[in-house]
């Protein structure tokens, strides 16, 4: 109800907790010997104890284990006298059936407990002591049972009728499912998953076998039933002082399926029970995790019905809502997820759920419905709508200021920087410039740059001062991206006499970089304060979620054995999800710096470290990119066969997410090969779908756009259409230029010289190649640069031989970087016009320098082959066989001859074999 | 008229059939509708007696006439038989459970009619078994308030009861109570579509059993259930349309088809109360006075829809009415979640929020799904400045029905206070949605536009024209309108706004600083448009009031006449800025 806020876990009588009780009561009758009755050892008894005492700290659920789970659970004491626990329980409570029986058990429970006036205890009397867990236990029993109305006793007395009729009725498990309620159902869907779960264990009888050989020490609690987890997360930290810390926790890891392990093995039903509060609470933030982590190929519909039956059990537990709305979010339907989200902050003012934040300051009696906003706008800001995720994060800062909540704010201005990065420059400029918002309190007179800057410090500030680890990292990345992508002019350059330099600084990108990653070592430090109890149930849930038919499906998706064992035995270390992801971002950063400012081998690393290093917590998305650079990396190094057999691999790992990133990558790559066999039509065509691939609207996926057009003007280039590829190139420069992506702009710059270069027009090329030249210069794009220097080169070498020592100069400087970084068709290049230098040179003699010339062409020639760029290499053996017919060298010269007669033939027979990728 | 007649034996056959089963609110309707037909002073008898003769003689005289009956306005009914009673002798057993039943004693009925064969005893005893469930159902709600909202309380009879109807129904021994019976269980179990083929079955095999069409009606959620149920054109089904009309908020034409239906059941109070309702949605507040004042006359102790009544005396400030209404709820029935809701709309009238809240708070204890009292409850505590729990209340409301536009508005209402303009559009976009022709929605709407923050001076000029167009009371978008299209500096369009807005207040007699506004504002216009006549008419009406306008409106006069007079003009500056 509006107002009043329930209190959460009001401890009241189950019919779960009089079982307990009664067990408790064989535990410690008070009239028993030394041994009592039916346990035979003394050893059988304590570990009667210890499972009871996991039972009780459990006990605040919201969902109670049935009768049959408890007696297959506490099969695990030992065989004796488990039968007769199990049936003195059923007995016990099918006697109860008036209310009067259970004011009687309820009064003998009180003869349990020892009273204060006892005073003296013999040695061999178990009594329970009133201040022990137990005993608290039993005396809230009691407590609650007193507070109970008749109405509630008569309750009680129905439920412990059900609950014991269930026991009869798992005996023949389809009565059970007659009345259809929820538990039932979920206990159906547990049967499916059966086998499936015997896979799982099955696998892990395996591991813990290897490891048993490797002589490794099993701990001794590998029998200790299920529920006592909680109580093992406590009691460990003593046992496992002596061996290695890490050792432990994988010890640990290992009897947590041992444990489901023998629960199923043991009895045919093995229930999923959820546990208490804040178990679920634990499991709704795993999946939330999961939901961010695996997007759209999270199964909708297996979560949704989760949730459902959530709700029906709890339907004050409003994150579910929120878990609707995540789960809807990336499913891309806008509607529910908008629905959702509005429910979720309307029943809990925000208050409930978001971790991080106490709870207790922000227990005022306004809410926190900045997190709302914020939460709506990146929801538009996902669905593609930025003016309206402008507003509502402009009114996110300004509530958030109303209400001094600095974490939310500066939240709040990490995602608008990240909204005006990633919607484009270009359109974001109407919509700040229009809108009134805090945003322009700077000023429309900076540029858009400069406010996304001033942003960026700003919220970094705040971030810092806050103590917000995860925010600080991930805004220094969001700097290091902003350094990278966004060409500068000094901010502080007012008027029109400033003096106009752009430069990029990648000093300032590595330096955000380290900073970022410096994260993991704070979290080091933290991480024990990190942790709270809802996480501790995560882990614990992590077994119980690992069983669940929807999580088998994403075992199957990750790369091999190595990460199912990783992800086993890695999990319980102390760094969050969430921080190695940032860590790994950092990483996919530093591959994309290297790959602009052109390292190859660094990008390369870096990708490699991400792929391998942070794969399990990365979100598929990210880890497609990172797959994606190695491919292209494999495909500019190791020709196309290398990077289609890795991508053959890379699609079926992204089978779901594929959509974007893996397909755009395949287009890239088939349109590159196109190119170089000659294959003009098809390469327009996927030119053209590469172009589709792209949003309709303007200003959005510009980097996509300005790609496609740019692999249009090169096929034009290499259908010899010249005009209209400049025009293209032209086109696209204009547009880069509009929407500030500098980097496109030298590479376009470059294309046009390449242009006016084949059209045999080479005094006009030279200017855009010096231009392009002096954009690489400024921007520090080297191995751009040297491309652009070698293009010069062979425009220079193309107004006739006397340019030819200018030109093999200017080779020369480039080459370093060319063989150090550039890619097969960059190096073939290279050879080739140095030995075109030399061949054109006046006062160049065969003979004797010939070695050189035939070097370098022999190298173009082995590289291009593997590229299949037939019309390069049909050059270069051109060249070659020139250079032989000099020597006098007749046979080698055929030799060239037939296999540059080879290559044009393979160029003029376009043949359009069906392309086993293409579908 | 003959279909009155044919109606009237019609319903009288029904009020005997239907109490005998025990459908007491379904008889209740029947019956409240077989008075409210006008009686004909000419064939008019104690007709009465007829039917204690034993339902035989009633029998023949419906095969007699069923055959004259004549279509009214064209539309065809198709009549209905009645249906045979299959024992006309009611076994012994039945009366005893009969008795049981009308003591409340709904298993003790069911467990005297458990070997019962008779299509009457049998549906007694599954209606009973129903009841019996629905109220441990009642009763463990209240017992069982778990942690975390849990509340489990199921009707626990509907699993066997749907066995045994679905036993019956395969037999082909079903009677339309029966399926009518079976419908409701199988609704309450989720089961929605076969709910609605089954409910449809049972009122085109006996059309009178309004608890029926009424369960149908709240299955029909959009007008394209509500068009392809094969309902057969019984006069019943036009009370079914006005009232799924009036649900899916198609008021006009809920309101013709309530009065068409006047012409025969012109004493109904049903029908009038209906009336009512229609006329609270389409806000003609007076209309819904009168129609209660006379509804109360005839009908002192009624306390069905009367909370409507108080929200309209509340609307009208009615302070003894509304006391007096809730005196009269409270001393006739004070456990009813409508007379809770009046004393709450009492106190909140009063200002004193707390104890409304109070109130509200008893009629959701007495029926947790009242929608009005949530919705009503959300206002107090925006009255008391606790915005969060109003906007708990409000999604509950929300949560329970999607279409309470009032609720809707609410939330908009609670999230502009909070200074969150932009989010409270998103209710504000829902709640016009849904009642597109309130113009106060439209003007809340414009005003989160027109809002600093927001400052979307295109969207409030929309919404504020939307809100002109449908009857804006308080005249404010007119207004408004002539006033963002002066800041947006076009004075064509301020000024014809201007001037309808002017036109407005001299035809509602009003008078005020808007009137100065405009007037001052119209007077320069036309003066800078060289239309010195009409300017002259405006600052002649400035004239009347006091202030710096008059001054203001002298010196335009002095400018205009120099200017007229053929000097040129150096008056223009005059006023002061």
């Amino acid at each position: 109800m509006a107002g009043i806020l329930k209190v959460p876990g009001a401890f009241d009588v189950t019919p779960h907790k009089v079982s307990l009780c009664i067990l408790l009561q064989v535990y410690a009758s008070p009239n028993q010997l030394f041994v009592p009755f039916p346990f035979s050892s003394f050893a059988q008894h304590n570990r009667l104890g210890l499972f009871l005492l996991a039972l009780t700290k459990s006990c605040d659920d919201i969902l109670e284990p049935k009768l049959h789970e408890l007696i297959n659970q506490s099969r695990e004491i030992g065989s004796s006298s488990i039968d007769w626990l199990a049936d003195h329980l059923i007995s016990r409570l099918s006697s109860l059936s008036s209310p009067d029986d259970l004011f009687n058990l309820f009064t003998e429970m009180r003869g349990v407990l020892a009273g204060q006036d006892a005073g003296i205890v013999e040695d061999d009397q178990i009594i329970l002591d009133p201040n022990s867990n137990l005993g608290i236990f039993l005396r809230r029993c009691i407590l609650a049972f007193n507070l109970l109305s008749f109405e509630g006793v008569c309750h009680l007395l129905t439920n412990i009728a059900s609950y014991c009729k269930e026991v009869l009725s798992s005996r023949a498990p389809h009565e059970a499912h007659l009345d259809g309620s929820g538990v039932n159902l979920m206990e159906a869907s547990e049967y499916e998953n059966m086998d499936l779960e015997n896979l799982v264990f099955e696998k892990v009888t395996e591991e813990i076998e290897a490891k048993k050989k490797a002589g490794e020490r099993i701990p001794f609690h590998l029998h200790v039933p299920t529920p006592i987890f909680g109580l093992v997360e406590d009691t460990d930290i003593e046992l496992s002082a002596k061996p290695t810390f890490k050792q432990s926790t994988k010890g640990k890891e290992a009897i947590s399926y041992a444990m489901t392990l023998d629960g199923s093995s043991g009895a045919v039903d093995h229930g999923f029970f959820l546990r208490s509060n804040w178990q679920i609470q634990g499991y709704l933030l795993e999946q939330t995790d999961a939901i961010e982590k695996h997007g759209s190929s999270f199964p909708l519909n297996a979560l949704e019905f989760m949730l459902g039956q959530l709700q029906k059990l709890a339907p004050e537990l409003h994150r579910v809502h929120f878990l609707r709305y995540l789960n809807s979010l990336y499913h891309d339907d806008y509607a529910s997820a908008l629905e959702n989200l509005h429910k979720y902050f309307d029943y809990s003012a925000g208050i409930e759920g978001f971790d991080g934040i106490p709870p207790s300051s922000g227990f005022n009696n306004s809410g926190r419905y900045e997190i709302a906003l914020l939460c709506s706008g990146m929801l538009h800001f996902h669905f593609g709508h930025p003016k309206q995720a402008v507003e509502a994060l402009t009114e996110a800062v300004r509530v958030s200021q109303q209400h001094s909540n600095d974490t939310c704010l500066a939240y709040t201005l990490a995602a608008i920087c990240n909204l005006l990065s990633e919607i484009g420059i270009s359109n974001a400029s109407g919509l700040l410039g229009s809108s009134y918002s805090p945003v322009a309190n700077m000023g429309t007179s900076l540029s858009i740059h400069q406010q996304l800057f001033v942003l960026l410090k700003e919220s970094l500030k705040r971030a810092e001062s806050l103590k917000l680890k995860r925010l600080v990292a991930s805004n220094h990345l969001a700097m290091a991206k902003f350094h990278l992508m966004h060409v500068q002019r000094p901010v502080l350059s007012f008027g029109p006499k400033a003096s106009m330099k752009l430069i990029t600084s990648p000093i300032n990108v590595c330096k955000e970089l380290r900073l970022s990653s410096n994260l993991i070592s704070d979290f080091d430090i933290e991480s024990s304060m990190m942790i709270t109890d809802g996480s501790l149930s995560t882990t614990w849930l992590k077994n119980l979620h690992r069983q669940r038919g929807s999580s088998v499906i994403f075992e199957e998706t990750e790369p091999g054995n190595r990460s199912n064992a990783s992800s086993f035995f890695s999990q319980p270390n102390s760094i969050p999800g969430s921080v190695s992801q940032l860590v790994g971002a950092s990483y996919l950063l530093r591959a994309t710096a290297w790959e602009m400012y052109g390292s190859a081998p660094l990008a390369r690393m870096n990708a490699l470290v991400y792929a391998t290093c942070f794969a399990d917590c990365a979100s598929s998305v990210d880890a497609a990119v990172a797959y994606g650079k190695l491919i292209q990396y494999l495909a500019a190094y190791k020709g196309y066969k290398a990077a289609f057999a890795a991508l053959k691999t890379v699609e079926e790992k992204f089978i779901s997410v594929s959509k974007s990133q893996i397909m755009v990558l395949k287009l890239q790559l088939l349109h590159e090969r196109a190119l170089h066999r000659g294959h003009s039509k098809l390469a327009q065509q996927i030119c053209d779908e590469l172009a589709v691939l792209s949003s309709p609207v303007t200003g959005v996926d510009m980097d996509l756009k300005a790609e496609a057009s740019f692999r249009h003007a090169r096929t034009l280039l290499a259908a010899k259409q010249f005009s209209e590829a400049a025009a293209v190139a032209h086109a696209l420069f204009c547009m880069c230029y509009k929407f500030n992506l500098r980097v496109q702009d030298a590479s376009t710059l470059l294309l046009l010289a390449e242009i006016h270069k084949k059209s045999g027009n080479a005094v006009l090329g030279i200017p855009y190649a010096l231009a392009s030249l002096s954009f690489c210069e400024s921007f520090n794009l080297d191995l751009l640069k040297a491309s652009a220097t070698l293009t010069l080169a062979e425009l220079w070498l193309s107004l006739g031989s006397i340019h030819a020592k200018r030109a093999l100069t200017l080779i020369h400087s480039a080459l370093p970087m060319i063989l150090g970084h550039g890619g097969l068709e960059l190096r073939a290049r290279a050879h080739i016009a140095e030995a075109k230098c030399h061949l054109s040179d006046a006062s160049f003699s065969v003979p004797e320098t010939s070695g050189v010339v035939l070097d370098s062409l022999r190298q173009a020639c082995d590289e291009l082959q593997i590229l299949e760029y037939h019309e390069l290499a049909a050059e270069a053996f051109y060249l070659m066989a020139i250079t032989f017919d000099k020597m006098g060298q007749l046979e080698e010269r055929e030799q060239a001859a037939s296999s540059f007669q080879k290559h044009i033939m393979a160029l003029e027979k376009v043949t359009d074999e069906e392309d086993p990728l293409l579908k | 008229m003959g279909s009155k007649e044919i109606c009237r034996n019609e319903l009288r056959v029904a009020v005997r059939q239907l109490s005998d089963r025990c459908l007491y609110s379904a008889s209740k309707w029947a019956a409240e509708q077989l008075v409210g037909i006008e009686l004909d002073p000419v064939k008019f008898t104690p007709s009465n007696t007829r039917f204690q003769r034993g339902s035989s003689s009633i029998h023949r005289r419906f095969r007699n006439n069923e055959i004259t009956s004549t279509p009214i306005a064209g539309v065809s009914y198709v009549s209905t038989p009645v249906m045979e009673e299959d024992d006309i002798v009611d076994g012994d057993f039945y009366l005893l459970a009969k008795s049981y039943f009308d003591c409340r004693e709904y298993r003790r009925a069911a467990h005297v009619l458990r070997d019962q064969s008779g299509k009457k005893a049998v549906f007694l005893q599954c209606y009973a078994l129903y009841l019996a469930g629905e109220k441990r159902k009642d009763e463990e709600n209240i017992e069982l308030e778990g942690p975390l909202g849990k509340s489990d309380a199921v009707n626990k009879e509907l699993v066997s009861l749907e066995r045994e109807l679905s036993m019956l129904r395969k037999n082909g021994s079903i009677d339309p109570f029966g399926l009518y019976l079976y419908g409701l269980v199988l609704k309450e179990k989720g089961n929605e579509h076969l709910a609605r083929n089954l409910l449809v079955e049972s009122v085109n095999s006996y059309p009178w059993n309004w608890s029926a069409w009424s369960e149908l009606q709240s299955l029909c959620t959009t007008i394209d259930i509500l068009h392809s149920l094969p309902l057969n054109n019984h006069w019943m089904k036009d009370f079914f349309l006005a009232g799924a009309y009036q649900e899916l908020r198609m008021h006009n034409e809920s309101l013709a088809k309530y009065e068409y239906l006047q012409g025969t059941f012109s004493f109904s109070n049903y029908i009038q109360a209906q009336i009512a309702k229609v006329q609270y949605s389409l806000r003609e507040f007076e209309q819904v006075e009168v129609i209660f004042e006379e509804l109360l006359r005839n009908d002192p102790y009624r306390v069905e829809d009367m909370d409507m009544y108080s929200n309209v005396l509340y609307a009208k400030e009615c302070f003894s009415a509304l006391s007096y209404l809730a005196h009269r709820v409270f001393m006739t029935d004070k456990y009813r979640p409508e007379s809770c809701c009046i004393i709450g709309n009492y106190y909140s009238l009063k200002g004193q929020h707390e104890k409304s809240v109070m109130y509200f708070r008893r009629a959701l204890k007495l029926n947790k799904n009242c929608l009005s009292a949530w919705t009503l409850m959300g206002h107090e505590y925006i009255e008391m400045n606790n915005t969060p729990a109003a906007v708990d209340a409000y999604r509950r409301a929300v949560d329970i029905n999607p279409c309470e536009y009032r609720a809707w508005y609410g939330l908009g209402q609670a999230y502009e206070m909070m200074g969150m303009p932009f989010y409270a559009l998103h209710y504000f976009r829902k709640s016009v949605f849904l009642q597109p022709s309130d113009s106060r929605i439209w003007i809340a709407m414009a005003k989160c536009y027109e809002k600093d923050q927001l400052h979307m001076l295109e969207e409030a000029i929309k919404c504020y024209r939307k809100a002109a167009n449908s009857n804006d009371r308080e005249a404010i978008a007119l207004h408004q309108l002539a006033k963002l299209h002066r800041e947006l500096g076009r004075l064509e369009e301020a000024a014809f706004y201007y001037k309808k807005d002017l036109e407005r207040m001299e035809a509602e007699e009003r008078d005020g600083p808007n009137m100065v506004e405009a007037l001052l504002f119209l007077a320069t216009h036309c003066k800078d448009q060289k239309r010195f006549e009409e300017a002259e008419v405006y600052c002649t009406r400035l004239l009347d009031y006091t202030g710096p306008e008059k001054e203001t409106a002298k010196s335009l006069l002095r400018g205009m006449r120099i200017a007229q007079s053929g000097f040129p003009s150096m008056s223009a500056e005059h006023f002061p800025p």
